[in-house]
Formats: C-alpha cells, sequence, structure tokens
C-alpha cells in the first residue's frame, strides 16, 4: 500500500518582471509582465507505507514546494495527488489529522508560553483525548529527554532544545505520515544524531512514513533508504542510497606518498593489465582511481614491495555521497556517467 | 461543540500570556478608552454649535455612538486582522495556519483574539444606558434579544468587510493602504446618514455598509420610524456580507503562495 503518491504533479507561479530603473518602476505600476516560473515540473513518485525517504536538491530546486503541495499548504497547478487517502488540499481539515508537520525554520510552538502550555493547546486542537495524550506525550518527552524543559516559555530554549520540542508537537495526535522540512538545520552533531536516532526508532516501532528534505547528507545517510533528487523542479535520481553511491561513486581513490623520485610512466607500467588511471602532481606523489568493482589489494600489491619504490604514506578513500551529490548538482543530471569520462585525470575533461 | 472549546482554549492561553505583560495590557485598555473618549468629546463639541445634526438631538447621536461601540468592541476583540499581510503573507505562518486541523480562517481569529476590546462594547452599553434614559426610552421585553441580534449581525457585517478586504492579500503583496483606510470610512456610520450627499448615504448603505453598524440598527430604539425598515435588514445585510466574505477567503487561500523557503 503506498502512504503517498504523486502523479505528473506540477507548480508555476507567476514571478512579476521588475524592469529597472525609475522609469522601469513607473511602467510596472501600469503593465505589469510576468514570467511563468515552473516550481515542480511534472514529477510522478509513489512512497509505500512505513518508508521514509530522502528528498534532497539544491535550494530552489522545488523541494519545499512540493512539500507544500504534499501536505495540503498549496494547491496544485496540476497533477494527481493522494496522501494517506485524502487529496491534500481539498479536505484539508480531515487530511491534516493524519500527518505530522515540522518546518526547521519555522515554529509550531507559541513563543510566549511554557512549553507544555503549547502541547495542552495542540491536544485540543487535533482533538486528542486525556488518555491517549498523556500516554503519548510521557513516550515522547522519556524518549527525546525534555523533563525539565516542559515548563520553559519556547524563547528561552535553545535552538537544539526547541527543535526536539517542534517534533513532540507535531507527533502527539501520533500521525501515520511525517513531512520535515529540514529538521536537522544549524543543529549540532549531538541533536542531529539525536533526532535521527529517535526518528529511526519511531519509525521501526510506529511504522510511520516519513518524507524529510535536507542538505545535510548524513541525515540521508543515517536514515534513508531511499532518495529522491531534484534539479530544477524535474526528479532527476530516485532509487536507493547504495544505487546511487555504486553508480555514480567513482569507486576508491589511493593516494601514494614517495620517499624517492617515482616517475608516472613507472607506475603505470606496474598496473599495466588493470584498467586504473594514475595522476601525479609531482613525482612525490601520485594518486590513483580504482573502480568499483576491482579490488584495492590487486593495485596495492603491484605497486608496494618494489626495491626502487620507497613508499612513506598511503591514504585510501572512498567517495563519499557529499561528492557525489556535488557533482550530480553541478551536471544537473544523474544518468549515469561513461567511465572512460568518469575515471579521466582532472585535466583531461572538463 | 469543538470550536466553542478551542475559544475557551485560546482565551486562557491569551490570559497566560498577558500575565506576563501586565503593562501592556493596561496600556491598551487605556489607550483604547482615550480614543472613544476623544470620539465622544468630538460630539460634545459638535453639539456645542448646533442643537440637531440632520434632524437629531446630541441625547440621540449619543446613543448611537453608544450602540456602536458594542459591535466595535466585540469586532475587535474576535477579528483581528489588522496586521494579517504580513504576518501570516510574508512570514509565511500560513504555512502552519494550513497544516492544522480546523478552519484557518478561524484560527486566524483565535490567536489574535484580543479581549480589552470587549472594554469598549461595555462603554457602549453604559453609554446607551445614560443616554436613552436622558431621552426617556422605556425598557421593552424586546429591546435586550433585539439588541444581541443586532449586535452580533452588525460584528459580522464588519468581519464580512474586513475578510472581504483581507483576503485581496492572497493575490497582491501588499494591500496595507486599504484597512487603515476602511477604519476610517466607518467611523462614518455612527453618524445619521441623512447628513451626506446621496453617493456617500449609497456607499454606505450598500457598497461598505457601515451604516448597518450605527445609525440603522440603533435607530430602531430610539423610535425613529422613518429608519425602521433599515434596521430590520442588518442581519439580511450581516448574512450577505459575510457570504461574500468568507466566498472571497476561501477562493483566496487557494492561490496562496506560501513565502520563502
Amino acid at each position: 500500500m503506498n502512504a503517498i503518491e504523486v502523479e505528473h504533479l506540477n507548480k508555476t507561479f507567476k514571478v512579476q518582471k521588475n524592469r529597472e530603473g525609475l522609469k522601469g518602476a513607473l511602467q510596472d505600476l501600469f503593465s505589469r509582465q510576468y514570467n511563468e516560473v515552473a516550481a515542480v515540473n511534472d514529477i510522478s513518485f509513489s512512497i509505500p507505507v512505513g518508508e521514509i525517504c530522502g528528498y534532497i536538491g539544491e535550494n530552489g530546486a522545488g523541494k519545499s514546494t512540493t512539500i507544500k503541495m504534499l501536505t495540503g499548504i498549496l494547491v496544485p497547478t496540476s497533477g494527481k495527488l493522494n496522501v494517506g487517502g485524502y487529496v491534500p488540499h481539498e479536505e484539508r481539515e480531515k487530511f491534516v489529522r493524519n500527518i505530522g508537520v515540522v518546518f526547521g525554520q519555522r515554529s509550531q510552538l507559541w513563543w510566549d508560553i511554557g512549553v507544555i502550555e503549547s502541547f495542552g493547546l495542540l491536544r485540543k486542537v487535533y482533538g486528542v483525548g486525556e488518555n491517549d495524550y498523556k500516554k503519548r506525550l510521557d513516550e515522547l518527552v522519556q524518549r527525546l529527554d525534555l523533563g525539565e524543559l516542559l515548563s520553559r516559555p519556547v524563547r528561552k530554549l535553545s535552538l537544539g532544545q526547541r527543535m526536539r520540542c517542534e517534533l513532540v508537537a507535531a507527533l502527539l495526535h501520533n500521525p501515520s505520515i511525517v513531512f520535515l522540512d529540514e529538521p536537522t538545520i544549524g543543529l549540532d552533531i549531538i541533536v542531529k544524531t539525536e533526532i535521527r536516532e529517535f526518528l529511526k526508532d519511531m519509525n521501526r516501532q510506529h511504522g510511520t512514513t516519513i518524507l524529510l528534505t535536507t542538505h545535510d547528507l548524513q541525515d540521508i545517510e543515517a536514515l534513508c533508504s531511499r532518495v529522491i533528487m531534484l534539479d530544477e523542479g524535474r526528479i532527476i535520481y530516485d532509487g536507493g542510497l547504495d544505487t546511487l553511491k555504486s553508480r555514480w561513486g567513482q569507486g576508491t581513490r589511493i593516494t601514494f606518498q614517495f620517499g624517492n623520485h617515482c616517475p608516472l610512466p613507472r607506475l603505470q607500467a606496474l598496473t599495466s593489465e588493470l584498467d586504473v588511471s594514475w595522476t601525479a602532481d609531482n613525482d612525490l606523489h601520485a594518486e590513483v582511481l580504482v573502480p568499483g568493482e576491482m579490488s584495492v589489494s590487486d593495485v596495492l600489491a603491484r605497486v608496494v614491495g618494489h626495491a626502487d619504490i620507497a613508499i612513506t604514506d598511503i591514504k585510501i578513500t572512498e567517495t563519499t555521497t557529499d561528492e557525489i551529490v556535488r557533482q550530480i548538482y553541478q551536471t544537473g543530471s544523474a544518468t549515469v556517467p561513461t567511465p572512460a569520462v568518469a575515471e579521466g585525470g582532472p585535466h583531461s575533461h572538463a | 461543540m469543538y470550536y466553542i472549546g478551542l475559544v475557551v482554549e485560546y482565551l486562557k492561553n491569551y490570559m497566560k500570556t498577558r500575565l506576563t505583560y501586565r503593562a501592556d495590557f493596561w496600556v491598551e485598555v487605556v489607550s483604547d478608552l482615550l480614543m472613544q473618549a476623544s470620539n465622544l468629546i468630538f460630539i460634545f463639541v459638535v453639539f456645542g454649535h448646533t442643537n440637531t445634526l440632520g434632524g437629531w438631538s446630541e441625547s440621540e447621536v449619543v446613543f448611537v455612538y453608544g450602540f456602536f461601540m458594542v459591535p466595535f468592541g466585540l469586532f475587535s476583540c474576535f477579528v483581528n486582522l489588522w496586521n494579517f499581510s504580513e504576518r501570516y503573507i510574508v512570514k509565511g505562518e500560513m504555512d502552519r495556519i494550513l497544516t492544522r486541523p480546523a478552519h484557518n480562517l478561524f484560527q486566524i481569529f483565535l490567536e489574535n483574539i484580543d479581549p480589552p476590546g470587549l472594554i469598549g462594547s461595555l462603554i457602549g452599553l453604559i453609554i446607551m444606558v445614560i443616554s436613552g434614559g436622558q431621552l426617556g426610552i422605556e425598557l421593552l421585553w424586546w429591546h435586550i434579544p433585539v439588541l444581541i441580534l443586532f449586535a452580533i449581525s452588525a460584528t459580522l457585517i464588519y468581519t464580512g468587510i474586513y475578510i472581504t478586504l483581507t483576503s485581496l492579500s492572497f493575490y497582491s503583496d501588499s494591500p496595507t493602504g486599504i484597512i487603515p483606510l476602511m477604519y476610517n470610512i466607518q467611523n462614518y456610520g455612527r453618524y445619521p446618514v441623512t447628513i451626506y450627499n446621496r453617493a456617500i448615504q449609497f456607499l454606505l448603505t450598500w457598497i461598505l455598509p457601515f451604516a448597518f453598524v450605527g445609525i440603522y440598527p440603533a435607530s430602531l430604539f430610539l423610535g425613529r420610524t422613518e429608519m425602521t425598515h433599515m434596521a430590520w435588514l442588518t442581519p439580511v445585510m450581516a448574512a450577505t456580507f459575510l457570504t461574500i466574505g468568507l466566498t472571497s477567503w476561501n477562493v483566496g487561500v487557494k492561490k496562496y503562495r506560501g513565502a520563502g523557503s
């Protein structure tokens, strides 16, 4: 069963064109020119119940716009939407009882009153029964360690404390689908880890479906089995994080530091039977790129142990998700690059 | 039932917040009262120069002013859309409102609830009693229920007009000029409309029906028979303008574009 179904979803905004200068401003006063900007451009995907899905993309790629349509805040220009059995913008008030929303940059809580008072008010708004509320609150407070924060007003909380309270506020009514828009923005590493752990547990225990946007790929690595990548309003990748890594990952990079001069041709000759590519800044330093399917030890075995090559240091690094994603953002496409291009030296291609 | 419960909860919350900012509360009450007092003084000054205003005596005009204060107090307590555009559209707080399971407009009313406004209504009632006494009006059995009906209808007329105007915020970025202008125009409704020229009378009766929040309904209690039929139109106007307001609001919400990230 799918928790979220999206078919050919579009959202275009009319953006006013501002002409230059005072004369332009006067012209704008009487006749305005508009540009149509497609924030979300014909996207389709579905998320099964109980999945944690990461939604990533550069700033302005259309992530928030999608989330806002999925939560019923915005009305789509065209396309079909079904979230938890509802069309979000049509039956908004019934629909939102079933979802939880956290916007990292906005607060759900009342600024001046104690956190617990905010929770009490939300209980009434969502019509949660007294017993359910107590049980749920106890569970959340214990899990997120909020005990002594509850009586403090929100304006006196640190960002990390506030964020944990925001999570409780969004989850008090025990929603089956949760949307998180940059939930870890601006948080320190400890709170980030805590929140990730918490979300993972919630997903495991309650089978909650989670869709989250983030710029921190560690969130994605820690939580998501699946990522959807967006660029200029289009989906450019939808699938497992592992697949993304193995398809885009350039394999492993081995960096050698030599004690004596070791020219590049010599190294290339040693590994001539293997399909690897060498690069070197000078004779004392060289790098080799080993494709994913090849074993690192094969390459090492061929280089290490020659009397004329004194190796002082070896460093083995794997391409990180950050690098992969940066590369995809730059090229604007997630189609797999041909190995020849991906593995050439840094100066041989653009 | 659900919605009445929410009103109570939000009022409680209001009180909790206000207990932290007590000085603020009293400053608001006092400045409200000073504004009302200056309006009243204006009426006295006018009648210092003339005995009647378009055939209405000083006590009658003061009585109308007293009535006018009752729905205005209710309106400013429960329907406060003054900074809607800035707070909910520009800052994007509408996002939060729309993800909660109560009607969005109702939530906005609740979040901006402002009980000190009710003190104005109370003073309005006192003014009506005093000037009614001076005019020798006897309290009849139907006065109280009709007063309640008219006060609520007038409040809904305000509500309808202001919802309609505020819903423009969903289309334009900042129609901020209109609301203060309206607050000025609505004051015309507390004087006998017959003193204005025909165009303004028409405007105040049918386009921006502020005559129905003051002079028309109040005239019924004063026994001014020439306006009786207009007085009884008050609930009809309320229903009409509230419908227009809610419709344009609901259409506007669909155009909401969100803000920022």
